[in-house]
């Protein structure tokens, strides 16, 4: 499985000279399973070129989404693919008792927020809710699962293979709950996480901003590593960073995240903050020792 | 062992975070946890007791009608919540671990999503009044 990192970024698209290394895209991650097939995690702006990379003659892709926000769709009516007719799309997303997940989107994808509707895609388009058990696309078995964010909101987990990647962008674990304490079947998102090869995970916020933020649904960096602790992940990418973190404040972060890693018994090089363009051929092969404990 | 849903865990959460006593059951109507408050009320923290399956935890702590006499199982505002997917109310008298009797009202309402039920959830409070168990 091949991990590619086309957005990085939380909230809002945040280009700019001083996050350019990390990257001003919303959250996207690209995957390409052992069989050649793709998924796309979330579509956030960095889809737009995960688009442009993808060759003209693809046939089928899938779109996993995490949920709705506007920075993980926002980049779905400037996906290339999505205007071919020769290309089939299966949106996945979270069901809700309101709408349908193609009903919801569609209020993103119709006027006066979009120049076009669904209807008018070329492309093949279907919307999928998430299975509550395990399915397969190619050769993954994907399972999907409610974590707490603000709203309907999954994390994956996509096993090909001995690989395992879990994907949970969006996610306040650490809300109303003591990570470290509780038992495991009470973490919210710990089976997705569990023994991963590669966990990507909010990061979104620096230790002394969070309790200005409790109940915003995202993670302060020790709740994040707390998580990645617990769930045994072999390494974990930091992921969804606040716009308002440049790359000398990511740098910074991501100097601590090593630290305090190293603190809770890991090694410094399995933890890292995600940059936009990183890849990631897993499975990943730290030594054991690099795990925490 | 599983993993809780989601549901359940943001419910024991914000239960934790209370001092409205609080009683959580999952969709099978095993009792998974309940809060300091309630714990107080029983005599007993639910750390000392774990989890506890269907039909035993309904006779744990009575309960009793204004009689005396043990309220079914079956009717019991947690169990009506669970089973029938609706709130449930009534007032009845608990035991507490250390032998006592309180009169408590509850009410149950049942934790339903998208994929359907996941349990309920049931707080008490303490009845002024003597009444008999009613939903």
């Amino acid at each position: 499985m091949r991990v590619k990192l086309w957005g990085t970024r939380g909230s809002v698209p945040s280009p700019g000279p001083e996050t350019i290394r990390y990257g001003g895209n919303t959250s996207c991650v690209g995957i390409t399973l052992s069989d050649g097939s793709l998924l796309a995690l979330d579509a956030g702006t960095g889809i737009r070129n995960l688009g442009i990379s993808l060759p003209p003659e693809l046939t089928r892709l899938h779109i996993l989404l995490t949920h709705l926000h506007l920075d993980h769709i926002q980049g779905l009516v400037f996906f290339a693919p999505a205007f071919r007719a020769q290309t089939e799309i299966v949106i996945w997303g979270p069901a809700s008792p309101e709408a349908s997940l193609r009903d919801r989107i569609a209020r993103y994808i119709s006027a006066p927020l979009s120049p076009v509707e669904v209807r008018e895609l070329p492309c093949d388009v279907s919307f999928r809710h998430t299975p509550e058990t395990e399915w397969e696309i190619g050769p993954a078995r994907i399972r999907a699962a409610s974590v707490a964010h603000r709203g309907p909101t999954l994390g994956y987990r996509i096993d090909d293979g001995e690989s395992s990647l879990a994907y949970i962008p969006d996610h306040e674990p650490a809300l109303g709950a003591d990570i470290d304490a509780l038992e495991e079947d009470w973490i919210s998102g710990f089976a997705l996480a569990r023994d991963a090869s590669l966990l990507i995970h909010d990061g979104q916020y620096a230790d002394d901003e969070y309790p200005d933020h409790i109940g915003w649904g995202h993670s302060s960096l020790s709740h994040a590593l707390s998580f990645a602790r617990r769930s045994g992940a072999e390494r974990t990418v930091l992921f969804h960073h606040d716009p308002l973190h440049s790359d000398e404040r990511l740098d910074r972060l991501g100097v601590e995240a090593r630290k305090h890693w190293v603190e809770l018994g890991g090694k410094a090089e399995a933890v890292e903050l995600g940059s936009e363009g990183s890849t990631y051929e897993l499975p990943v092969r730290v030594p054991a020792t690099a795990k925490a404990t | 062992m599983s993993q809780r849903p989601l549901e359940l865990i943001l419910a024991r959460n914000l239960m934790s975070a209370l001092s409205t006593p609080a009683f959580l059951v999952d969709e099978g109507g095993v009792l998974i946890f309940y809060n300091e408050a309630a714990g107080m009320l029983l005599g007993k923290r639910f750390e000392e007791l774990g989890t506890v399956g269907p039909e035993e935890w309904g006779s744990l702590f009575g309960p009793l009608d204004a009689d005396g006499k043990p309220i079914p199982y079956d009717e019991l505002p947690l169990v009506v919540a669970v089973r029938n997917d609706r709130p449930a109310h009534a007032n009845f008298k608990i035991r507490s671990a250390s032998g006592s009797l309180q009169m408590v009202e509850a009410s149950a309402f049942p934790i339903l999503t998208a994929h359907g039920s996941r349990g309920a959830i049931a707080v008490f409070w303490p009845a002024s009044s003597n009444g008999g168990a009613h939903r």
